[in-house]
């Protein structure tokens, strides 16, 4: 018989815990289940408008140059093969292999029906109430693979 | 995408959206779910290795979750011990200003963990006294 102590700083690793996705796709596929699809939009709409507030004012200040740091700092973070281009009023991500979608198939996971709102819906709620508009195309559920594209809105 | 390192944020407002759909009963629903159908890592390890099952899961997602820690296993008493100097996750909420947590946003801690460990016949106590500090401590004692 024996004792076994493990004591860790903060600063001994890295935050990087990738079940997370695993509990959002639960969250979705449960939200879906009991509440209906808008239920899953209206709540990653409204929890993008509270989290992302500083990243929407920064898109409102600063343009598309805002959402291109923030999701290359994202795409950097969690791996997967993405392309991310500027140019002028026109932001292209292209996802090739998406990292969400490897996680779920390296540990066996489905893909909750709806979880690719927690691309397009994030994306458009992100845009809401700017000068910008999301559009997510392309979207092939494996490898993940999507083209998100944010362009200037057009006037009426 | 919502990087995994925005989970928590995610998860909290997700609390506070059920709540305000159908009260906090709406709440403890979705974490009994979540209980079921996503600790079973937990589960099998515990099914398996008996009280070492909790060192072998906690070993994992605690350091994948850069938490500030301290955790025993005393295979002679039957006890399994964490205590948390600071919770990654209520300290990240914390640290968010533009975000108010979910006002019980650690009961999500004792609700999922109790609902797989009481039922393997061991006992779950988890003092959140500290909460609002970050700070945590949970005992598990084999029956």
């Amino acid at each position: 018989m024996k004792k076994l102590v493990m004591d860790r700083r903060a600063s001994d690793n890295e935050y990087l815990h990738k079940d997370f996705h695993i509990a959002l796709n639960h969250a979705i596929d449960y939200l879906h289940g009991n509440y209906g699809e808008d239920a899953v939009r209206d709540y990653l709409s409204r929890f993008t408008k509270v989290y992302y507030a500083p990243l929407i004012s920064d898109l409102k200040t600063r343009g598309l140059v805002a959402l291109k740091d923030h999701f290359e700092k994202i795409y950097s973070i969690e791996g997967g093969d993405v392309d991310i281009v500027l140019n002028d009023d026109v932001l292209i991500i292209k996802v090739n292999k998406c990292p969400v979608m490897e996680h779920f198939k390296k540990n066996n996971v489905k893909a909750a029906e709806l979880f690719h709102e927690t691309t397009r819906t994030v994306n458009e709620a992100l845009c809401d109430g700017t000068p910008y508009i999301a559009e997510f195309l392309d979207y092939n559920e494996d490898p993940g693979s999507n083209i998100q594209r944010f362009t200037r809105r057009q006037k009426p | 995408m919502i990087s995994c390192t925005e989970f928590i944020p995610a998860y909290s407002e997700l609390f506070k959206y059920l709540e305000e759909k159908d009260g906090k009963a709406a709440v403890i629903k979705f974490w009994e779910y979540l209980s079921d159908n996503f600790l079973n890592n937990l589960r099998d390890l515990v099914k398996e290795h008996g009280l070492k099952g909790c060192w072998m899961y906690w070993s994992h997602t605690l350091n994948e979750e850069a938490a500030d820690f301290t955790m025993e296993l005393d295979e002679d008493k039957d006890e399994f011990k964490i205590v948390m100097h600071h919770c990654p996750s209520k300290g990240r909420l914390a640290e968010t200003e533009h975000a108010k947590p979910y006002r019980d946003y650690c009961g999500h801690c004792d609700v999922l963990y109790r609902r797989v460990l009481e039922p393997l016949g061991f006992e779950y106590d988890i003092d959140l006294s500290r909460c609002d500090r970050a700070q945590c401590t949970v005992m598990v004692r084999k029956r």
